[in-house]
C-alpha cells in the first residue's frame, strides 16, 4: 500500500489512543486530588504536564482547572484530547476508502459529540461525566474497527500505531502516580528498596491513590481477583507494566505491536522489529522488586524512549523511502 | 399533449423531444409513455430516492469562488436524454475524427515538424502565445501519439438540431463520473424504462480507460505496466472523480508527495519500498506537475518527472502542453487542421467563431457585443465569459475594455440557440437549454464512451451549463441499432 496512507493509519490510531489516555490521566488525577491540600494539588498537576513533556508548551503558572483546560480542549495543544481527536478524525478522514465505514462513523461521532457540549462548564462543575463518554466513544472506535475490518496491512498499521502508544502512556500513567507519591511522602525510599514495609502498611491515601490508577487503566477489577484485597503498590506497578494478559499492560501492548511488526515486515530484516523485540525482552524476565533498586522512574523513561525509537524506526522502514540517486538529492538541495 | 407535457412550449428552439408540430420523437416514445403513467407524488417519490442516492454516495464537486469550498451535489434530472443510433454514428464520427486530427496536430508540434505551422494553417505567433503551449513538451513523445488520452468535446445542436463543437477539453476533462452515477442511480430510480428499450452500457470506462494507459505505457514497462492516477489532493474540485476513478481502475490514487523520480525513474513510495511507476493519469495542470521546469513553488507536483518522461520512462496523460490544442483562438482553426492532417471535411462544425486580433473582425463585434458570446480563450468552467444577449449595459462596456486591451485573449461567438430538452421543474415539465459532452478515450485508437455527460443549464433561459455556474445533469442514453431502425 502507498507509505502515505500507511503512516495516515498509523497515526489514526496513535491520536485516538492519545485522546482517550490523555482523558485518562486527567481524569484519575482530578479525582485522586479533590481531598489534597491545594499546594499538593497543584504539585500534582505539573507532574502530570511533565510526563507528558507538555510543561513548557504549557508554560504557565499553574492553576489546576487551567492546566485541566490545557490538557482536554486547547486547540493549540497538539496533545490535549479534543486536539488529539481532531487529528484522528483528520488522518481517519485521508484513508476513508482503506477503514470501514462503521469505523469512520465511530471516529466521526466522538469529535461531534465533543463539538456539541459545553466542555469549558463541563471541565469546572463535574468532568467526570465528560473523560467517560471520551473513554467509551474511544473504545467504542476499536470495538467496531475490529469487529468491520479485515485485518490487512492498513489494519495492523492502524493497531501498531495504537499499542505502542498505549505502552508509553501507561509508562506516564505509572510514572506520574509514583512522582506524585513521592512529592508527598519524601524521598523514595519507601517504595525503592524496602517493598516489604510497603506491603506492611500503606496509609490511607495511598490506598485510594493506587485504586484510581488501576481504574484508570481499567484493571482495577483484574488486580482485584489476582492480588484479593492487597494493594502493594509494587503488585500494581507489576500488574500495570508486566501482567502478559492485561490489555492495558505496557508489556502486553509491546508483544501486540511485536505481533503486527512481523507481521507487516513478512521475513524482510527490519531494524523496528529487532528493537521492539529487544524492549520487549527487557521487560518480560524483570523482577519488579529490582526495578525498584534501580529506580522506577528512570526505567519508564527508558522504556517510552525506547518505544520513540522504535516508531522513528517504522517510519524509516516503511513510511519514508529515500532514494539514493542523485536526482534526488538535487531536487530536494 | 396530456399530463406530464400539459402546457410545454419549445418557444420556438429546438426541443430534443417534442418536434414543431408538437409531437412526440419516435426514440422518445416509450419513455414519455412510461413517465404519463406516473402521478406528481410519485414522481417526486423518485426524485427522493434519487436524492438518497447520491447524498449517501457522496456525489459532489467544490465550487471555486464566491462560496469557495463548498461541497455540492450535482443535480441529476429525472428525465434522461435519449439519443437514437443513427445521430449517434454522426456523433461519434465527427467526435473520433476531431479528436484523431487533434491528436495529429499535437504530436507533430512537440515532437514532429511542425508541419501545420510550417505551412501556415495555424499562425505560429497564434500557438506560441497560447497560454497552454509548453515549450518544456519538445521532444517528449507519447506511444500511438495518443496525447489527447482523454478528451471531452463540448457540443450543442442549433435552432436546427444540427451537432456544433462549442469547445476542445484536451486538459484534463472531468464530468466522466457523473456519466457513470447518474447511470447507475437511473437504473434504480427508473429500472423499468430501461428494459423497454435497449440502452447502450457505459459502465466499461473504467477498463477502457485502464486499457489506454497501459497502451500507452513506454516499451521499458514490459508485460504488466503500473499505472496510477495523480490527484492535487483531497481539496480539488474533482478529487471525488479521482477517487472514483482509480476506485473503476483498481489502481493506486496517489499525490505529488507519493512519487519520487530517480535517475530518470519515476517511483511511488509504498511500505514495500519504491515501486516502479509506468502510467501517469494526471489530475494536475502542467503548471504543478514539475517544480523543476514549471512552478517551482508547486508543492503538489514530482520534481523531476518531466525529465522522466522525456528519457522514455514514464508516459504522462494528457500530455504536457495540450492546452496549446484547446485555447479557445486555436479552436477557430481545427476545421482546418481536420482538412490538413486527415485530409477530410469536418464532420461536426464549428461554431461561428471571430478571432479579435483582427481588425475588421474585432471592430465588427465590438459594434455587436450584446448579441455575441465573448469567451476568454484559456478558461474552462464557463469563468469570465459574456452573454451578450443577457449582459447589463456596465457589463458590455467592461468586456469591449478587456477585448481592446487584449485582443489574444479573447474570441466572440454567434449566440447558439441551444436546444432545450424538458426537465422537471417543481411539479412539471419547462424547456431547458442542454449541451452534450462527449467523452474520447485515445490508446492505439480512438473510441468514445455511448452518450456522455448531458448538462442542463437549470435556470429558465439560461445558457450557461456549466456546473460551476449552476448547471445540472441529464442521464443520456444512446439506444442500440435494432431499436432505432423499427
Amino acid at each position: 500500500m502507498l507509505a502515505r496512507l500507511a503512516e495516515n493509519l498509523f497515526w489514526a490510531g496513535r491520536y485516538t489512543e492519545r485522546a482517550e489516555d490523555t482523558a485518562r490521566m486527567v481524569d484519575v488525577t482530578y479525582h485522586t486530588q479533590l481531598e489534597s491540600p491545594y499546594g499538593e494539588v497543584a504539585l500534582a498537576w505539573q507532574q502530570l504536564l511533565d510526563v507528558l513533556h507538555l510543561r513548557s508548551a504549557y508554560g504557565a503558572p499553574i492553576e489546576p482547572v487551567n492546566v485541566m483546560r490545557f490538557l482536554v480542549l486547547d486547540p493549540d495543544n497538539p496533545g490535549s484530547v479534543t486536539a488529539s481527536i481532531a487529528r484522528a478524525r483528520e488522518n481517519a478522514r485521508s484513508v476513508r476508502e482503506l477503514i470501514s465505514s462503521e469505523m469512520w462513523e465511530a471516529v466521526n461521532r466522538l469529535h461531534l459529540v465533543l463539538g456539541d457540549r459545553d466542555l469549558e462548564a463541563e471541565l469546572t462543575e463535574q468532568p467526570y461525566e465528560l473523560f467517560r463518554v471520551v473513554r467509551r466513544l474511544s473504545m467504542t472506535i476499536y470495538g467496531v474497527a475490529s469487529e468491520t475490518m479485515p485485518r490487512d496491512e492498513g489494519w495492523r498499521f492502524m493497531a501498531l500505531g495504537r499499542l505502542l502508544e498505549r505502552a508509553e502512556m501507561t509508562c506516564r500513567l505509572i510514572d506520574v502516580r509514583y512522582a506524585q507519591l513521592e512529592a508527598m511522602s519524601g524521598p523514595s525510599q519507601r517504595l525503592a528498596g524496602d517493598t516489604a514495609e510497603v506491603a506492611r502498611g500503606p496509609d490511607r491515601t495511598d490506598f485510594h491513590h493506587w485504586i484510581a490508577v488501576l481504574k484508570s487503566a481499567s484493571a482495577f477489577e483484574a488486580y482485584r481477583r489476582r492480588y484479593r484485597a492487597s494493594m502493594d503498590p509494587a503488585d500494581v506497578v507489576e500488574f500495570l507494566l508486566l501482567e502478559r494478559d492485561l490489555p492495558r499492560s505496557v508489556l502486553y501492548c509491546l508483544d501486540g505491536a511485536r505481533h503486527q511488526l512481523d507481521a507487516l515486515r513478512d521475513g524482510r530484516p527490519s531494524r523496528a522489529a529487532r528493537q521492539l523485540g529487544r524492549t520487549t525482552a527487557s521487560l518480560e524476565f524483570r523482577d519488579v522488586g529490582e526495578l525498584f533498586d534501580v529506580g522506577l522512574q528512570p526505567f519508564l523513561e527508558d522504556v517510552q524512549e525506547q518505544i520513540a525509537v522504535t516508531a522513528e524506526q517504522i517510519a524509516d522502514e516503511f513510511f519514508h523511502h529515500q532514494p539514493g540517486g542523485a536526482l534526488h538529492a538535487i531536487a530536494t538541495g | 399533449m396530456s399530463g406530464l407535457l400539459a402546457g410545454y412550449t419549445t418557444d420556438g428552439f429546438f426541443d430534443e423531444v417534442v418536434d414543431a408540430d408538437g409531437a412526440i420523437r419516435p426514440h422518445y416514445r416509450a419513455l414519455i409513455d412510461r413517465l404519463r403513467g406516473f402521478t406528481p407524488e410519485e414522481l417526486e417519490r423518485r426524485e427522493r430516492v434519487r436524492d438518497a442516492l447520491f447524498r449517501t454516495a457522496g456525489i459532489t464537486f467544490t465550487v471555486y469562488g464566491d462560496d469557495a469550498g463548498v461541497e455540492r451535489t450535482f443535480p441529476m434530472d429525472l428525465l434522461p436524454r435519449v439519443i437514437p443510433a443513427g445521430e449517434w454514428r454522426h456523433v461519434e464520427a465527427g467526435v473520433i475524427q476531431r479528436v484523431t486530427a487533434l491528436n495529429r496536430f499535437l504530436e507533430d508540434l512537440y515532437v514532429g515538424e511542425q508541419a501545420a505551422v510550417r505551412d501556415g494553417v495555424v499562425p505560429r505567433w497564434l500557438v506560441h502565445t497560447a497560454s497552454g503551449f509548453r515549450r518544456e513538451a519538445f521532444g517528449v513523445a507519447v506511444p500511438h501519439a495518443a496525447r489527447c488520452l482523454v478528451s471531452g468535446v463540448d457540443l450543442v445542436r442549433d435552432e436546427d438540431g444540427h451537432y456544433v463543437v462549442l469547445e476542445d477539453n484536451l486538459r484534463n476533462p472531468s464530468g466522466i463520473s457523473y456519466v457513470l452515477e447518474n447511470r447507475a442511480a437511473m437504473t434504480r430510480v427508473l429500472p423499468r424504462a430501461f428494459s423497454e428499450q435497449r440502452v447502450r452500457p457505459v459502465d466499461h470506462y473504467g477498463p477502457m480507460l485502464l486499457r489506454a494507459l497501459q497502451e500507452v505505457s513506454p516499451p521499458s514497462a514490459g508485460e504488466h505496466p503500473t499505472a496510477v492516477v495523480l490527484t492535487p489532493g483531497v481539496f480539488n474540485a474533482a478529487y471525488f472523480e479521482h477517487v472514483f476513478l482509480a476506485r473503476q481502475m483498481g489502481i493506486e490514487l496517489v499525490e505529488g508527495r507519493d512519487l519520487v523520480v530517480e535517475d530518470h525513474v519515476v517511483h511511488m513510495r509504498t511500505t514495500q519500498g519504491l515501486k516502479r511507476v509506468d502510467v501517469i493519469y494526471r489530475r494536475i495542470d502542467d503548471d504543478f506537475l514539475d517544480p523543476v521546469v514549471f512552478r517551482p513553488d508547486s508543492a503538489l507536483g514530482v520534481p523531476g518527472l518531466l525529465s522522466a518522461a522525456r528519457a522514455g520512462n514514464v508516459t504522462i496523460a494528457n500530455a504536457v502542453g495540450n492546452g496549446v490544442a484547446d485555447d479557445k483562438a486555436v479552436y477557430a482553426f481545427v476545421p482546418d487542421l481536420i482538412r490538413f492532417y486527415l485530409g477530410e471535411e469536418p464532420i461536426l462544425p464549428n461554431v461561428q467563431t471571430y478571432l479579435l486580433w483582427d481588425d475588421e473582425q474585432r471592430a465588427e463585434v465590438l459594434d455587436r457585443l450584446h448579441e455575441l458570446v465573448v469567451k476568454p480563450v484559456a478558461e474552462s468552467g464557463g469563468y469570465g465569459m459574456l452573454i451578450g444577449p443577457h449582459a447589463t449595459e456596465a457589463e458590455v462596456a467592461a468586456m469591449a475594455r478587456q477585448v481592446q486591451d487584449d485582443p489574444r485573449g479573447f474570441i466572440a461567438q454567434e449566440v447558439v440557440g441551444l436546444s432545450r430538452h424538458p426537465t422537471l421543474v417543481g411539479d412539471h415539465l419547462g424547456g431547458r437549454h442542454v449541451d452534450l459532452r462527449p467523452f474520447a478515450i485515445t490508446g492505439e485508437t480512438v473510441e468514445v464512451v455511448p452518450g456522455g455527460l448531458t448538462r442542463v443549464a437549470l435556470r429558465k433561459g439560461s445558457l450557461v451549463v456549466n456546473s460551476s455556474q449552476g448547471g445540472g445533469s441529464k442521464d443520456t442514453w444512446v439506444l442500440e441499432e435494432e431499436v432505432d431502425r423499427c
